[in-house]
């Protein structure tokens, strides 16, 4: 028993270690500009009214707005009718710091497109990577054909080819075709998974032969056997393969930093993200959080929803 | 002739046509896997050669020009001691750390699962998101890594000559200073890594027969320590194949700290400037596509390498069992 709590201990103290950053990018998200400066303020920061400065210097009343509210203030000169205009702007401005940080997350950038782009590269690099395996995978286990090793021995080297390492010379066709900055350019290099596709074969050769020669049997062709038999078959393994695509896809950073330059109606979250972070001039960490808290937390919930099929999505490279 | 012609045709009907939708199965697969994985190496290879950029006209054939830049001048020098460094410290560490990791979860049993699930939190989350995180959490001055180190001042702690200097003269810059830059950027690659590694040898773990180790208590292993040489680590030889490839190969691609730290020069000094890093300033920012080319191609040989070399382990069944 003595020795399992120093078990707890050393695992106790690398969770504090790995949940740090998690910790302080949450926190962050819901305090005030100077509860961070200060570092005061526990987990959830004292949620004090602020006054946003931008809001105010906005609003800052002009001659115009004086003379129209005179009448609002009678027997005031200029200054008063100026300073009981300032009080107001300064309640109209006045937020709680969590939902400052959280509105300003939004509306200082396009972050809801951003997500909605995140999710329109990974479902499209998914789609496309399953139209393209499956079949592929089939053949490779069911059908016979002259040079089927051949094929199947260049998936094997392909596996050696990570895509980021031939990031410069996919940029470049790209370039020459014009396709830079384009959804076509987060997608395309993407859309071939050699290791879909050994996966799959793996899957397809277990399973029988005779379900196969049945459908045959009933007269369906051999594409209709991909879609309608091999596929319902392979769902377990599509669904670990859907995890690994999507994490990887949705985390990526460096070829939509390659591709995608200036336009930023095609940023993914990370992209944003980082626009983000050069934009502020330092007092914006509140609303940066804030961002990066929105755009780690669906695969973090979808994690901690469903977890053993997660890890076995992640992990599925390791069934090589 | 006509009636060998139905024979052929009919003896060979099935065969054929299987054999033709099989091609025509594999055939956008092919296409593609040509397209996007062969021809650009390739390229890569060819450009590697050339001083070519985009949108210029024409270029001219330099011939090893550009490898011969990358192992004479200093950028490059300290390019490949950034990634090396990094890789060295990573691997090891990660992997370590998910073995031990690996083995106390295990030993606990159930409750152990709440560890799983922390330790794998960082392998999900976004790792751009996490670096900017992580640079707060370094500010040199409200950041919360020098915020804690600050708080053992005044305490017995300033004895040790890191904190006598930190509470007398600030403690260090971290990602600004050169001395630092590369080992925070290897401890937040060991930090996003080691779950994963966990994981993989929790699964290798829970294959180990619990027969072997009353086998090896028979035979006189009687410390934990002689149980874990005799029995354990031979038998999660697969795994750590495995995971050390993995590793090599992650971190060779280390890139989103980096640009995420320092968006110029990657790091004080070049001191954190990775091959990665450097195919994108070189390649891409700076188009001079003939020398991030020749780095493509080194890359591609190292990974290459060790991926062979994993597969060559593997084919030689690593465990001794």
């Amino acid at each position: 028993m003595t020795r399992d709590w120093l078990k707890h201990l050393i695992l106790i103290l690398g969770a504090i270690i790995v949940l740090a950053p998690f910790y302080m990018m949450v926190s962050y998200s819901f305090k005030s500009p100077g509860e961070i400066d200060r570092g005061e303020g526990g987990f959830f920061g004292r949620q004090e009214m602020m006054i946003d400065p931008r809001c105010v210097a906005l609003r800052q009343p002009d001659r115009a707005d004086i003379e129209a509210a005179r009448s609002q203030f009678p027997g005031q000169d200029d200054a008063g009718v100026q300073s009981a205009l300032l009080a107001e702007t300064e309640a109209a401005c006045s937020i709680r710091p969590a939902v400052f940080n959280y509105t300003k997350a939004f509306t200082e950038a396009p972050l809801l497109r951003y997500l909605l782009n995140g999710v329109i590269v990974t479902v499209s690099i998914f789609l496309i990577q399953i139209v393209v395996a499956l079949p592929a995978a089939y053949a490779l286990a069911k059908l016979r054909f002259w040079g089927r090793e051949a094929v199947f021995g260049l998936v094997l080297f392909c596996l050696l080819i990570p895509v980021h390492a031939i990031a410069l010379p996919l940029y470049i066709m790209l370039a020459k075709l014009g396709l830079t900055n384009t959804y076509a350019a987060l997608v395309v290099p993407w859309t071939i998974s050699v290791f879909g596709i050994f996966l799959m074969r793996q899957f397809f050769m277990t399973v029988p032969d005779d379900l196969i020669d049945a459908a045959r049997m009933d007269g369906m062709s051999e594409f209709a056997i991909v879609w309608r038999v091999m596929l319902p078959t392979a769902i377990p393994a599509l669904l670990a393969f859907a995890i690994f695509s999507i994490v990887a896809h949705w985390n990526d950073y460096f070829w939509p930093r390659i591709v995608v330059t200036g336009n930023r109606d095609l940023f993914t979250p990370p992209l944003g993200l980082r626009e983000f972070k050069g934009d502020g001039d330092g007092s914006f960490f509140g609303p940066m959080m804030a961002t990066a808290t929105v755009i780690v937390t669906p695969l973090i919930v979808a994690f901690l929803i469903a977890q053993r099929r997660f890890i076995e999505g992640i992990t599925l490279s390791g069934m090589k | 002739m006509a009636v060998i012609d139905t024979r052929a045709v009919a003896h060979a009907k099935p065969e054929t046509r299987q054999a033709r939708t099989a091609w025509g199965l594999t055939a956008p697969a092919l296409a593609l896997m040509v397209l996007i994985l062969l021809v650009p190496v390739f390229v890569a290879g060819v450009l590697s050669f050339s001083n070519y950029s985009l949108g210029n006209p024409g270029f001219d054939w330099v011939g090893a020009q550009n490898y011969e830049r990358l192992f004479t001048r200093s950028t490059y020098e300290k390019m490949f001691i950034a990634t090396f460094t990094y890789v060295v410290t990573v691997v090891p560490i990660s992997v370590g750390l998910g073995l031990g990791a690996a083995m106390l979860v295990h030993s606990l049993g159930r409750i152990g699962d709440i560890y799983k699930t922390i330790y794998f939190l960082p392998v999900m989350a976004t790792l751009l998101a996490m670096a900017i995180a992580w640079e707060f959490m370094l500010h040199p001055t409200i950041g919360m890594v020098n915020r804690t180190l600050a708080m053992a001042c005044g305490t017995w702690a300033e004895a040790i000559s890191f904190f006598k200097s930190g509470c007398a003269d600030g403690f260090p810059l971290w990602l600004g200073d050169r001395d630092y830059a590369i080992w925070v950027v290897c401890f937040i690659g060991i930090w996003q890594g080691f779950g994963f590694n966990m994981v993989l040898y929790l699964a290798g773990l829970t294959s180990v027969h619990r027969e072997l180790y009353h086998a090896a208590e028979v035979d006189g292993a009687k410390s934990a320590w002689e149980r874990f040489r005799l029995v354990t680590w031979p038998a999660l030889g697969p795994t750590t194949v495995f995971v050390v490839t993995i590793s090599c190969i992650r971190a060779f691609q280390v890139f989103d700290t980096i640009e995420a730290f320092w968006p110029q020069g990657g790091g004080p000094n070049k001191s954190a400037y990775v091959m990665m890093f450097a195919i994108f300033e070189k390649g891409v920012q700076q188009n001079l596509i003939g020398i991030g080319s020749a780095i493509t191609m080194l890359f591609l040989i190292f990974v290459m390498f060790l991926t062979l070399i994993q597969r060559w382990l593997v084919e030689r069944r690593v465990h001794y069992g």
